[in-house]
């Protein structure tokens, strides 16, 4: 790999993030219409069923009509992962304006809800930017010479909390809070079952809420922590989640969550921080890698949890 | 598609008194006709700062989403919206009895309703319904299910977001009928059986060591 790579073009970042915006809106990512579609076969509270039903009929509806799936499009928000050799062309100063501009564009564009207001005056921009707005997390990849931009729209209201644990809580407390949080938000509306729950274990208190938002966000449903400990509480924490009984909207039925994913991080030895985030049925992502090449590539898995992200020793 | 057992309504706006007594919670409604919205901004606005509606608000119609709509102004003074969904409506609680008693709403609809008592204490007063939408996530359909956008008010005072939209609308559901105006809560119900799976969830997991903020100091006693 060379470190003379072609830089790639702001214009072009400009019409990815403009694109991937456009798709997190409106489409659906294939893991997600799957696992809507298991759920509605296997359901066997009659509402729910119904209620499943229309939810694999907006998904419809949605790209037919090119309208958000959603009425409430939540906050839009990128992670971009960029390999270690790409340039940027304007560096990326260049790549933040880009990805700021294409938020306002798309949401005049297609109709999105302008959600972003001042929190205390509550002034609306209008077009979902302002201090800090869009969220922009990056993470880094050595060798490549291209950039991942993944858009998420995230709700943004409810459905995500933390706790700090001791280490003698240990996985009982983990369990408690996953109930605690499952109970808390699938009432009144505030989070929007069936879910994808993304748990963030350990590191310090912002890390576990961070990878909250992340295993939540940017991992496929059905995929496994390769830590077998980890995945094995994937599992433990998905079947319970579902035992709550609350099913799609909180009317009953037997998929509350489509999946549960952990992420761990290291972290102090006399606490065991949690984070706990919801990614609603409004499942909104999507993926594209730009390539110094001018070559883009749209696919489905963010692959944003890299062994190299993901690494524990010194190299 | 089957419905499950839910019985299904085809209503139209303003709603008349003889639909709305036939409703019962669990029901599924379509409704059609000229709706408004109200949420935050417009309660505070409207119903608390006492600021005349730019219209009379009674004489369009009886039926009031708690919603912002997920749209723009195209072209100077043109809106249109793409999408549509109810946001959670028991923080709402507090604006109802003024909201049915002086603008004469007889279907608020929101997101998961509100507790049974304000049913209760305020709509069976009122032979007022609260419905909410399905699904949480089905804008797409009910914005389809909006025809024209018939005014859009006050986006200076409040933003776009939190304005007050007046749409009419074709066929807007499915909505679930959550609370009727004998005071039944469709959700009641359902949290009822819930309640009683979760506990047995609880069953066995010992508590943690430390509460969370809030729950473990006592200004009144606590001296460690």
């Amino acid at each position: 790999m060379s470190t003379t790579s072609t830089a790639i073009s702001r214009e072009l970042i400009y019409q990815v993030a403009y694109e991937t915006n456009k798709r997190a809106a409106i489409v659906v990512p294939q893991d997600g219409l799957a696992a809507f579609g298991e759920a509605w076969e296997r359901e066997s509270k009659p509402l729910a069923h119904f209620i499943l039903g229309q939810i694999l009929e907006n998904a419809k509806l949605a790209v037919a009509d090119a309208r958000p799936m959603c009425g409430d499009t939540g906050l839009p928000r990128y992670y971009v992962k960029l390999g270690n050799e790409a340039r940027i062309d304007g560096g990326v100063v260049a790549l933040e304006r880009a990805l700021r501009q294409a938020v306002a564009d798309i949401t005049q564009d297609i109709q999105l809800r302008s959600n972003r207001v001042h929190p205390l005056t509550r002034r609306n921009p209008g077009n979902n930017t302002g201090v800090f707005a869009p969220n922009i997390d990056y993470s880094f990849e050595p060798g490549g010479d291209w950039i991942d931009i993944i858009a998420v729209h995230k709700g943004g209201l409810f459905g995500t909390d933390y706790r700090m644990l001791f280490p003698a809580d240990g996985t009982d407390g983990i369990k408690r809070f996953l109930l605690d949080n499952m109970a808390e938000f699938a009432r009144r509306g505030l989070s929007c079952p069936p879910v994808v729950v993304g748990v963030g274990l350990g590191g310090t208190k912002d890390q576990a809420v961070t990878l909250s938002k992340e295993a939540a966000c940017l991992r496929l449903i059905g995929d496994r922590h390769p830590d077998s400990e980890v995945a094995a509480l994937e599992e433990e924490l998905r079947h319970l989640a579902n035992q709550t009984g609350f099913g799609v909207m909180g009317v009953g039925g037997d998929t509350t969550a489509l999946d549960v994913h952990v992420e761990i991080a290291y972290t102090h030895t006399g606490g065991l921080p949690i984070a706990i985030s919801q990614f609603c049925t409004a499942y909104r992502r999507s993926v594209a890698r730009v390539f110094a090449s001018g070559e883009v590539e749209f696919r489905e898995d963010p692959q944003w949890f890299t062994p190299y992200y993901r690494r524990e020793g010194i190299e | 598609m089957s419905q499950g057992q839910a019985r299904e309504w085809e209503l139209t706006c303003p709603l008349v008194s003889s639909d709305i007594e036939k409703l019962a919670a669990g029901d599924l409604v379509y409704l059609t006709g000229p709706v408004y919205t109200a949420r935050d901004g417009v309660y505070q606005h409207m119903l608390i700062d006492g600021n005349a509606p730019p219209i009379d608000l009674q004489e369009l119609t009886n039926v009031s989403l708690q919603s912002s709509p997920a749209g723009v102004e195209v072209s100077p003074g043109q809106f249109e919206v793409a999408s549509l969904q109810a946001t959670a409506g028991f923080r709402y609680a507090q604006y109802m009895p003024q909201l049915l008693e002086e603008f004469g709403v007889k279907a608020v609809v929101g997101k998961a309703g509100m507790s049974e008592e304000v049913y209760q204490e305020v709509f069976r007063k009122h032979g007022a319904v609260c419905l909410t939408t399905m699904g949480y996530g089905l804008g797409a359909i009910y914005g389809r299910a909006i025809k024209k956008v018939l005014g859009v008010y006050w986006v200076e005072e409040l933003g776009i977001s939190e304005a007050l939209w007046t749409f009419e609308v074709d066929r807007l559901g499915p909505l679930l009928v959550e609370g009727d105006i004998h005071g039944n809560s469709f959700f009641a119900q359902v949290n009822d059986d819930i309640n009683r799976q979760l506990m047995g969830l609880y069953d066995g997991l010992k508590p943690p060591v430390y509460g969370r903020i809030g729950e473990e100091q006592k200004p009144e006693t606590e001296l460690f």
